[in-house]
Formats: structure tokens, sequence, C-alpha cells
């Protein structure tokens, strides 16, 4: 007992373990009241807010699935297609750009790097009349088109510096042994920019999944709608059936957290090492 | 068959394929063009097209079809004397400056924290609890807060209650007066992802030695702090406030879930005027002439944040 007291108080990370945990806290505290809302009826959430109450309503669960589930069938087709479409297109102009030297190669470039710096809300209004235009309204084309060429602009550049940093020695190697440009690409390449194409499929994942304003605009169809947009319409629907709207909220972040249950780990130390160098 | 872009190895290699008359050049790169071709067109069309159609737009009224009539800088001008304009980008400026320091300090203060740690089990895991909340869809964090504020049954209210504090229960947003700041503290105690991950790794790049040596040197967590952490870390938290900056000034679904810029305009920013000129009014034009001078004002302030923080530097 007290060799366990010294080791708490003795501890150098005393202070800072006793912090985090109270940030820690805070940080789930809403998580876990959502949570518990998500298994009461209306009746129980009025007469006892804070604490979770038997029996619970597992029956919230359903009725939210029933609405929730085509929304996120939809949002994983819509995301999963770009996601591809991005990590494919982005590969090949990235080694491109990275291992070539051909005319207007400075021009092009260019032309993906500058619109970094040219935000969505300009473009909004245009781009909605363009896409009208196109009669793609009110198709997941109208998504994943805009998506598909936003995200090529950073993922680009992404893919770029990756190539651009694997030494020449592997690429000599492997012409040496009489490989064909695909085949050094297919083969040697993308094999070794793996973790990069992880992480542009990661920020491509979380930007659109979490995009709202795109879906309001061009889809109108609720069968066609993403999950962001669908939410909006399930909360205003079940505005004060609460268990039931919160067992929609814990439902629709379900297929995120397993996404990152298996890729946390090398999400957070790709942002957290390679993504800007001091 | 292609220049190679190469290192010092074949660099004879690929000056030989490179020269020649451009004619001949471009025929050589085929391949390459061809390969570009897709991204290029993608674009070109729904990324330059919109954004020259605004800026060509903003001189026009424009209802999105058939009525187009030049009008000059009458856009602009009155822009300039719009007085929901003026509101709402006071509200933006006020609004921004109190993220950007929420949003900075925030995570530069936990990321400090983890990596005072000498666990580095402890020191992965709440690298993982503060990231977690990432996983739940951005809108529902707008509709977990505005649970929060409900004025009936919200959580923020029931803890007033529950605290004794039934005397300063409010009706959070539906009040002009709290509105904004409630839509400053959406998301409060909730770490920015990106924001944390790039201070997170600033502060880990910090060699070792440094501090080992501060500490002999006698220097306490506050002086290290102040002398070793932010001046090193400069460079990641000029990233995290510009990253801020630019999310904050063109991301209005928070506005528009939480209060479509009520009650009156008290929480009208420029982007949500935008969104409600095109979608709700049909005045494309003037849409376009707020997108551009967002555009502007958005450039000339990262613009101005490099140029501080990189004089900063060189001191």
């Amino acid at each position: 007992m007290r060799k366990r007291l010294r080791f708490i108080l003795g501890n150098r990370d005393m202070p800072f373990q006793a912090v985090l945990v109270c940030f820690g806290i805070v940080t789930f505290f809403p998580l876990a009241l959502v949570v518990i809302t998500s298994l009461k009826s209306n009746t129980q959430f009025y007469h006892n807010f804070w604490l979770p109450e038997l029996p619970f309503q597992l029956g919230n669960y359903s009725s939210a699935f029933r609405i929730i589930w085509r929304y996120i069938v939809n949002s994983v087709l819509y995301s999963g297609t770009t996601i591809c479409l991005i990590a494919a297109i982005a590969s090949v102009a990235g080694y491109v750009f990275a291992r070539f030297r051909f005319p207007f190669k400075t021009v092009i470039f260019l032309a993906f790097i500058t619109l970094i710096m040219v935000p969505g809300v300009l473009t909004l209004a245009p781009r909605f009349v363009l896409v009208r235009d196109l009669g793609m309204v009110n198709t997941p084309l109208a998504l994943i088109s805009v998506w598909v060429s936003g995200g090529l602009v950073l993922s680009t550049w992404l893919m770029r510096s990756y190539f651009e940093s694997l030494p020449q020695e592997l690429f000599d190697a492997a012409y040496v042994d009489g490989a064909a440009e695909w085949q050094v690409f297919a083969y040697v390449s993308v094999p070794l920019a793996r973790p990069m194409i992880a992480t542009v499929a990661m920020t491509t994942l979380i930007s659109t999944w979490n995009d709202l304003i795109w879906p309001l605009v061009t889809i109108t169809d609720k069968s066609k709608m993403p999950l962001a947009q669908g939410l909006m319409q399930f909360s205003s629907a079940y505005e004060t059936d609460w268990g039931t709207l919160f067992a929609g909220y814990v439902i629709s972040s379900i297929p995120l957290l397993c996404v990152f249950a298996v890729a946390m780990r090398q999400f957070i130390s790709g942002l957290t090492s390679g993504a800007v160098k001091a | 068959m292609f220049s190679r872009q190469a290192a010092s190895g074949s660099s004879s290699h690929s000056l030989r394929l490179s020269r020649g008359p451009l004619p001949a050049r471009i025929w050589r790169a085929k391949w390459l063009y061809l390969a570009l071709l897709v991204p290029v067109t993608l674009l070109l069309l729904f990324e330059w097209l919109p954004a020259f159609s605004a800026l060509y737009n903003s001189l026009y009224i424009w209802n999105g079809g058939k009525v187009h009539i030049y009008v000059g800088l009458e856009n602009y001008e009155r822009l300039l004397s719009d007085r929901t304009f003026r509101v709402a980008l006071s509200n933006l400026v006020g609004f921004v400056i109190f993220r950007v320091v929420m949003q900075t300090v925030l995570p530069f203060f936990a990321a400090e924290m983890i990596i005072n740690l000498r666990s580095a089990r402890w020191s992965y895991w709440w690298k993982i609890i503060f990231v977690f909340p990432m996983v739940v869809p951005t809108i529902l964090n707008y509709l977990i807060w505005r649970f929060i504020y409900n004025p009936q049954v919200g959580l923020l209210n029931e803890g007033l209650e529950l605290l004794g504090l039934g005397a300063y229960t409010h009706a959070w947003l539906g009040d002009p007066l709290t509105a904004m700041w409630a839509l400053s503290f959406v998301r409060f105690p909730w770490l920015p992802t990106l924001q944390f991950l790039i201070i997170l790794g600033g502060l880990q790049t910090i060699p070792q030695e440094v501090h080992e040596s501060a500490s002999i040197d006698g220097a306490g967590f506050w002086r290290r702090l102040f002398f070793i952490d932010i001046p090193m870390t400069r460079r990641q938290i000029t990233l995290a406030m510009i990253l801020t900056m630019l999310f904050m000034t063109q991301r209005f679904d928070l506005f528009l879930v939480m209060t479509d810029g009520g009650p009156g305009y008290s929480t009208m920013v420029p982007a949500l005027q935008l969104f409600q000129s095109a979608f709700s009014f049909l005045e494309f034009g003037y849409a376009s002439a707020i997108g551009v001078v967002l555009f502007v004002g958005m450039l000339a302030l990262t613009v101005i944040n490099l140029r501080v923080s990189s004089g900063a530097t060189a001191d």
C-alpha cells in the first residue's frame, strides 16, 4: 500500500497526468451523455437527465438504424469511390511530376498548386451552376466529380513530394533489371508510397464524409443523401424523441470509429512526423 | 523513352533525352501528357472555370440562369454600403480571433502535457484519446452542441441547475447577446485534430538534449515552455493558426446548422451571407462579389501571417 502511494505521489508524471485526466473527462463527458441518453425513453430522460436508467431502450437503436443505414451506405459508396479515384489519379500525376522533365511541366504544376489558395466559398455558387448545367444535380456524380477534383490539389502535391523523396538508386536498380516505366511505377513506386497513399485516403475520407454544404445544394432526393446531410434531416424529424435521436448519433459515428480502430496509429504518426518539418 | 528527372547518377542520360527542338520534346512526352489529361481536365472544369466564373460574374446581375446584366462594380459598391455585410464581417473578425487563440492554445497546452510524460505508453494513449472525437461526424458536433445549449433540456442549463446556479440558465442561442459566444465555444474542450497533431509533431522534434541541458541549467517547466518549446515550434504554431483562420473564414456550416445567422443578424458571417444570396435570393452575381472579397481578404491575411512569422524567425 505504502509502496503504491509513493509510486503515485513520487511519480514525476503525476501533475501532468492529473491535468490530462481532467481534460480527458471534460472531453468525453458530452459523448458519454449522448450514449447514456440514447438508451432512455423520453420519460426516463425528462425524469432523470444525468444517470443511466433501467430498462435500457434498445428499441431506440433499431428505429434509428432503419433511417440512418441508407445514409451510411450512400456515404460509404460516395466516399469510397472518391478515395479510389483520388488515390489512382494523384499517384500517377504525382509520379509524373516527380520523376520526369517535360515541356510546360512548371505551368501544369502551377495549375494544380495555386488552387490551394482558392477557397471553396468563392467557387461554390458558380460551381453549382456548372454542375446544374451539366445535368448532374441530384446524382452521385455531382458529389464525386467535385470531391475528386477538389481533393486532387493537395493529394497530387503530397504524392509528388513523396515520390521525390525516394532514393534514385531504387529506380536505377529497377531500370537495370529491365523494368519498363509502368512496371517501375506499379511494382516499385506505388508499394513504396503506401504510407502516403494511406494519408491521402484518410484526409479524403474525413473531408468528404463531413462535407455538408455541397450535398445540401446538389442532392434533393432523400434516398441519395450522404450521411452528413441525412443526419440533418434525421435530426429535424426526431427533434423531440431524444433517445432515438441520440441512438442515431451513436450509430452514425461507428463507421469512422471502425476505420480509426484499424488505422489510428498510422494516421497519428503520419500527421505528427511527416506533415511539417521544422 | 522519356526524359527522366534524375539525381546525379543518370543525369547525362536525362540530359540527352531532354535535348532537341520543342515540338520533338513535346511529342516524346506524349504519354506523360496523356497521364495528366484526366486530372488537368477535372481541375480546369471544376476548379478553374468556377473560380474565373466567380470573378467574371461578380460584375453582373445574375440569377444563375437567363438574367445576366453587366453592372460593372455595382455589386462591390452595394457590398460597401450593405449593413448586413458589415455586421457579418465584424462578427467574423471576432469569431476568427477567438477561435484562432482557442484552437492554438488548447492543443498546445495538451501537447505540452503529453510530451512531458515519461511513460511512452501513456503518451501514446493520450494522443489517441484526444484525437478520438474526430470519429464523430462534424455535423454531429454542431447537433450535440445544439443540445448542450438547448434552453429546456440542455446540458449547460441542467448543469447550472445541478450546481445551484439555476438563476444563470439562459436561452444561449436565442439571445443575440450570447448567441455568438455560444457558437464560439462549440466543440470547446475537444481538440482540433489537425492543429493538435501538427503542434504535437513540432514539440516532438525538439531534441531530447535541449530539454536535458535546460533542466541541468535549472530551468523549470515555465521557463522551458517560454524559452524553448514555444520558440522552437513557432513554425507549427503559425501553420496551425493559418489553418484555423482559413477554415473558420470559409466554413459556415456551423452557423447554418445552429442559428442560420440569427437571431436577427447577430450570428451572420460573410460566407453564410454568400450562401443565402446565391441559394435563397438567387443573386449569384452579388454572391460572387462576396466570394471575391473573402478570397482577397484570406490571401492578404495568409501573406501577412507568413511574413510576420518568417520575420520573427529571422531575429
